[in-house]
């Protein structure tokens, strides 16, 4: 069975490379405030399309993103119907998990806060995909090396 | 489901690793196969089968509740 939106597997490290790297400046953007001065802009310039002066934190949860889907999407060396079934089971986890959260965040937090906590729900997909998949393969591993004769 | 891979491949003297690579699926997968763990498809059975010389159903039986 073919899947078309799997991307070949030697993409994987780009991945990882690409979500630490812009994940990390992420979290400078969110503690420190920090901005690369040449991704700043003049907004009356563009006539109040966007609402800040600078697009560093646009960037770097753009890389992010894309960095995390990289590796979601990115193959198993082999990639066999057995793989595609842990795939499914690991997506279904991860929906599951990331709307219990969401329910979870509407009677905990208000205002701003609810927000801020949003923001960072919308990355618990694909985290706990990555987490549970790799998972789910660590142990597949381990049987196949009892299993073994 | 039960199934006697494992009798087979005994018969043809193969590793788990060989028919892997004769059917392209990992190792693991013939593994969990093997153990009950994994129901193969359709497509994977007649391969399976093909491998082995032998009918769908001298590898997999059914067995009750399924």
């Amino acid at each position: 069975m073919n899947n078309n939106l799997l991307i070949s597997a030697k993409y994987k490290v780009l991945g990882w490379m690409l979500s630490l790297v812009f994940g990390l400046l992420g979290l400078l953007c969110l503690v420190y405030d920090f901005e690369f001065n040449f991704l700043s802009y003049n907004k009356d310039d563009l006539n109040g399309i966007f609402d800040n002066n600078n697009f560093t934190n646009e960037v770097a949860l753009t890389g992010t993103i894309a960095g995390l889907l990289i590796i979601v999407f990115s193959k198993q060396k082999i990639e066999d119907e057995y793989i595609s079934l842990l795939r499914l089971k690991s997506l279904q986890l991860s929906v599951f998990i990331s709307y219990i959260a969401f329910i979870g965040i509407n009677f905990c937090f208000y205002g701003l806060a609810f927000y801020d906590i949003i923001f960072y729900n919308s990355f618990t997909i694909l985290i706990v995909f990555i987490i549970t998949f790799q998972w789910k393969l660590f142990n597949l591993n381990k049987e196949g090396i009892k299993g073994e004769e | 489901m039960k199934n006697k891979l494992k009798i087979q491949r005994a018969i043809l003297n193969i590793t788990q690793a060989e028919l892997a690579e004769k059917i392209e699926v990992s190792r693991q997968t013939i593994n969990t196969i093997e153990s009950g763990k994994y129901v193969p498809s359709t497509v994977l059975a007649l391969k399976l089968a093909k491998i082995f010389n032998v009918s769908v159903e001298s590898i997999f039986e059914l067995e009750e509740g399924d």
